[in-house]
């Protein structure tokens, strides 16, 4: 009898400290600055406590059936008090106050429960082994819960299962105590339905815990999330708002369906069109197959060779109905290969030539990606072009990031090519930049495909002139030694961002 | 009630031990490369098997670490062939020695060479033939690759290795001075690489103290700035700056100019410097071949293996000068040459540890207040922008305490020791480590590198083996006093144009 009430106490310890952690745990991920939301939740919870304890002396008869009615309450709101506060977060303004009120509560009644149970125990022991035995008990399961925390819950559960999990132990012991304390317990049965009830509540939360996190998550993405991946190499998310289609790669915006034609007429056709007789193609990157449909325009071209390094990303844009919409289809041209490989190493070893190269890689946001943007790659890369062959760089945005910009031009110059710079407007992006390379000479394009909806053969000239805003930045070449690209590019966005 | 509370608390730590201990596998590895029982025979004189047979032969190189193979160059280079090279291990290239698994080619020792300066004609020969360089521009791929180096210091990665967060005025204060210092010895042209050609007109009297001494006579005692001074002399020298002359101390710092943006390294280090001149010499080069006796004769040298007893005009002895003692007889006693105990572990890395800090991973990673000197990423040089398996080289030069009993310390211990403390090691910046390692190998080297006691570097008998004398020539670095790619290279080229002249 003894030992099964101290396990009680041991346990209600354990979850007590759970919410709080829970509390601080949430807090930290959504808003940040870890330690002025551990100590406000700390303070507040024990705060709260000490409120509890000082009510706890009105409570003066019925002392077992009130304790089994604040663990059920403790079970439901501390179970639900994660879940509560993601929701919070992702859809109300209200979540500093939810979340102190949450805690506010819950410590009040966590505060209720052991000057409670003392009394409650001090009926079998004296008061000396009762206050030595409860207490011991108490820090313990403080003990237990703080290391199963970081351990097990967080890394295996997640926050809102762990809450839930934690919500199932009180309301069990609530449960419990309706056998173990039944000599001073009446209206046992009703007790022991609505506690059936709680853990049945939580039992369907634990349950359905996933699709929670999902719901609170589609919310911080703004749009609806219709496909979401981890491959080997990246985090795949689409969202959709009415006809808008959105591709996120570990966060960062790829396109827009709105806009994104701005976009790659702007990649390909100011070069492409300059050709006067393309055979072959190479594009590095590009996936999504956006800049092959440019390509694909050219009835001339014989052939097309993508190298993407994700296989999921270019199986994702050659079945899924809605993308190949949006691509019409473009990998599945006859024309197009696509090689699954990384990009540097592969122009290194092929020794193929093309008479257009695209090169449409992610930002240099690491030394990783920084690479595919160095004197190195440049000079590889240009070892591909046939006699009339053009090269053309995604190169960032020349008005945000206009030292990366520039530096990338400097990159291609002190690799032997000529550069061409030239600019558009894609409003989800803003302004954004590209680079035409070669090693001869090149002149704008007279006529382009028909059916485009951005670029005309007149307007391309403006193009190319930049604003004294976006001029050129005197900037020292990226090189795999040295990448200044990597440094400066962190600069650029940290001086707008902040 | 008591013993009940007990039983409870107890099975509760235990299901809480029970839980956090995941099922880890086991590591997998050995030591690899054991040169010690084959050099303690040397040490041991013991008795040569059979009978060898005999060999004419002009010259015999004796060594086949850098040295002895710049050497093997230089005379292929003259269009001289006719020499053999001995080496006593399985792999030629000594310090430069590598391996490979299906991973990445990896280093056993050294794994870069500085950008080298003007003074440095043969190494800029070597690499410009190997089109390293090429038209005065090196080659962007051979300079290891952004970002090069980061230091965990204060519980987080900072860029460099010198530390630069967190510094108090005083240590800003002291870094700067010594900075001048540096740049003062530096202009005055006497610390040059290779080290001989600046000597003559270099400060003898700092031959005569350590580094740790005069530091403190510079009135430094920043822990920050000591820590670094003491970390730099482990990594070059093996040893503390208590130990170590302060003529190497400074020549660290003062003999190289504030460089490009270096150094050059390949995934298997130095090991690529080696294989591309195997492939020019490796005809000449006989491995498993241990030299245990060298005796004059007239005018000819006796070199005598297990198996065959060489004749040779000239002999250039490019092993380490320690063991000239144990095979030739009369050879006086050397006193200023120690060694410094090295081990270093080859880590295969399946998956990339959840590291402390955000900096992304750099080619040498280093843990400030560690007694080991950190690890070099094999697949650093990689062109591919993922990676998810690799290789790290762990350092550790055994500098505290004395040589010798670190020497016996590495031979006592066995594998299980020495990767428990490199995992150990690592724990403290990547806890998760053991679970992304599946495999360790370990190379202990007793007599890794030579140590440049005080008054090592002006040792009248260290000058006098440097001239050399009548047709045996002494090539190892350890004749310069410290041991680096530049200085072997250099001795060896020396000794094989002191042989053409001759012979």
């Amino acid at each position: 009898m003894a030992l099964v009430l101290f396990i009680s106490v041991f346990l209600i310890s354990a979850c007590g400290l759970i919410y709080e952690l829970v509390a601080g745990t949430l807090a930290s991920y959504l808003v940040g600055d870890s330690v002025f939301q551990f100590s406000t939740i700390i303070g507040c919870y024990l705060f709260s406590m000490g409120i509890g304890s000082a009510l706890s002396r009105y409570i003066h008869r019925g002392l077992v059936h009130r304790f089994i009615w604040i663990e059920l309450m403790i079970g439901l709101i501390g179970g639900f008090s994660s879940a509560m506060l993601f929701l919070a977060f992702a859809y109300t303004q209200a979540f500093a106050f939810l979340m102190y009120f949450i805690v506010t509560v819950i410590g009040v009644l966590v505060g209720l429960e052991i000057p409670l149970l003392m009394r409650i125990v001090r009926e079998r022991f004296n008061f000396r082994d009762a206050v030595a035995h409860v207490l011991t008990f108490d820090y313990i399961g403080a003990l237990a819960a703080s290391l199963l925390f970081p351990i097990v819950l967080v890394p295996h559960l997640g926050l809102v299962r762990s809450a839930m999990l934690f919500g199932l132990v009180n309301a069990g012991v609530a449960l419990w105590s309706t056998y173990l304390f039944a000599a001073q317990l009446g209206a046992r049965r009703l007790l022991r339905a609505v506690s059936a009830i709680v853990l049945a509540i939580l039992l369907g939360g634990l349950l359905e815990a996933k699709r929670i996190t999902a719901f609170a998550e589609d919310n911080i993405y703004s749009d609806e999330i219709i496909f979401a991946r981890d491959t080997r190499y990246q985090h795949i998310v689409l969202t959709r708002f009415k006809d808008d289609l959105r591709l996120f790669l570990n966060g960062h915006l790829q396109f827009s369906s709105r806009d994104e034609y701005r976009y790659h007429e702007s990649l390909i056709h100011p070069g492409l069109a300059a050709i006067p007789t393309p055979r072959r193609v190479l594009v590095l990157g590009g996936g999504d197959g956006l800049a092959l449909r440019e390509i694909l325009k050219y009835p001339q071209i014989d052939s097309i060779t993508l190298v993407d390094l994700d296989p999921e990303m270019t199986r994702l844009f050659s079945s899924n109905s809605m993308l190949t919409a949006l691509n019409k289809r473009s990998f599945l041209s006859p024309k197009v290969h696509v090689v699954n490989a990384d990009a540097f190493p592969w122009i290194d070893a092929d020794s193929s030539s093309f008479d257009f190269i695209v090169v449409d890689f992610p930002d240099p946001t690491n030394y990783a990606l920084g690479k595919l943007y160095t004197t190195a790659f440049y000079r590889a890369a240009a070892r591909h072009l046939s006699a009339q062959g053009l090269l053309v760089v995604q190169s960032t945005s020349p008005m945000f990031a206009r030292d990366s910009f520039w530096c990338i031009d400097a990159t291609l110059r002190q690799a032997g090519l000529r550069t061409n710079p030239y600019h558009v407007y894609v409003p989800s992006f803003g302004e954004w930049g590209f680079i035409i390379a070669s090693t001869r000479d090149y002149n704008t394009p007279t006529s382009l495909p028909p059916g485009l909806r951005f670029l005309t053969a007149a307007t391309l000239p403006a193009l190319f002139q930049f604003p004294p805003d976006m001029a050129r930045m005197p900037m020292p070449p990226n090189t795999l030694n040295d990448q200044v690209l990597v440094r400066a590019y962190d600069r650029d966005w940290k001086d707008i961002s902040h | 009630m008591t013993a009940t509370r007990r039983r409870f608390i107890a099975g509760g730590c235990a299901a809480l031990t029970g839980m956090t201990a995941k099922g880890q596998p086991r590591i997998a590895g050995s030591f690899v490369n054991d040169a010690f029982l084959r050099g303690h025979q040397i040490r041991d004189r013991a008795p040569i098997a059979a009978t060898p047979r005999d060999e004419r032969i002009p010259l015999v190189i004796v060594g086949g670490g850098m040295a002895g193979v710049s050497a093997a160059w230089r005379l292929q280079k003259r269009g001289f062939r006719d020499f053999v090279l001995l080496e006593m291990n399985d792999q030629a290239g000594g310090n430069a020695r590598s391996g490979a698994n299906e991973v990445s080619a990896y280093p056993w020792a050294a794994h870069y060479v500085p950008v080298p300066g003007p003074k440095a004609v043969y190494v800029r020969e070597l690499f410009e033939e190997l089109e390293v360089l090429r038209d005065g521009v090196w080659n962007e791929r051979f300079l290891c690759f952004s970002p090069q180096e980061r230091l965990f210091l204060y519980g987080k990665w900072q860029e460099g290795i010198e530390p630069a967060i967190g510094l108090s005025r005083k240590d800003r204060e002291q870094f700067q001075r010594l900075e001048d210092s540096f740049a003062a010895f530096r202009a005055g042209g006497g610390f040059s690489i290779p080290m001989e050609l600046g000597l003559s007109h270099s400060p003898r009297e700092l031959d005569r103290l350590s580094f740790g001494d005069w530091l403190r006579g510079q009135s430094i005692d920043s822990p920050l700035v000591l820590w670094y001074m003491n970390y730099c002399c482990r990594d070059d020298y093996g040893a503390m700056a208590a130990d170590t002359s302060a003529w190497a101390g400074v020549h660290y710092f003062s003999s190289r100019a504030p460089e490009e943006k270096g150094p050059l390294t390949w995934p298997e280090g130095n090991g690529w410097i080696a294989k591309q001149l195997l492939k020019r010499v490796g005809s000449f080069v006989r491995t498993g071949q241990m030299v245990r006796r060298i005796e004059r004769r007239g005018n000819r040298y006796l070199v005598l293996t297990d198996s065959v007893r060489y004749i040779a005009d000239a002999v250039i002895f490019a092993a380490p000068t320690f063991l000239a003692p144990y095979l030739m007889e009369g050879f006086r006693p050397l006193e200023k040459f120690e060694y410094s105990p090295w081990l270093t572990a080859n880590l295969t890395v399946d998956r990339p540890p959840r590291g402390a800090g955000t900096l992304e991973r750099a080619w040498d990673n280093v843990v400030a207040h560690s007694p080991t000197l950190g690890y070099v990423d094999a697949t650093h040089q990689t062109l591919r922008s993922q990676v998810d398996r690799t290789v790290w080289t762990f350092y550790w030069a055994l500098a505290e305490g004395s040589p010798a009993a670190n020497r016996a310390l590495l031979l006592k211990k066995d594998w299980g020791y020495w990767s428990e403390a490199v995992l150990h090691d690592l724990e403290r910046v990547h806890p998760d480590i053991r679970s992304c390692v599946s495999r360790i190998d370990i190379m202990r080297m007793g007599h890794a590198m030579v140590r440049p006691v005080v008054g090592s570097i002006f040792d009248p008998r260290r000058r006098e083996l440097a001239v050399g004398r009548g047709r045996l020539v002494f090539a190892n670095s350890d004749i310069s006093g410290f041991s680096i790619f530049e200085e072997a290279q250099f001795r060896g080229v020396e000794a094989a144009d002191k042989i053409l002249r001759s012979l």
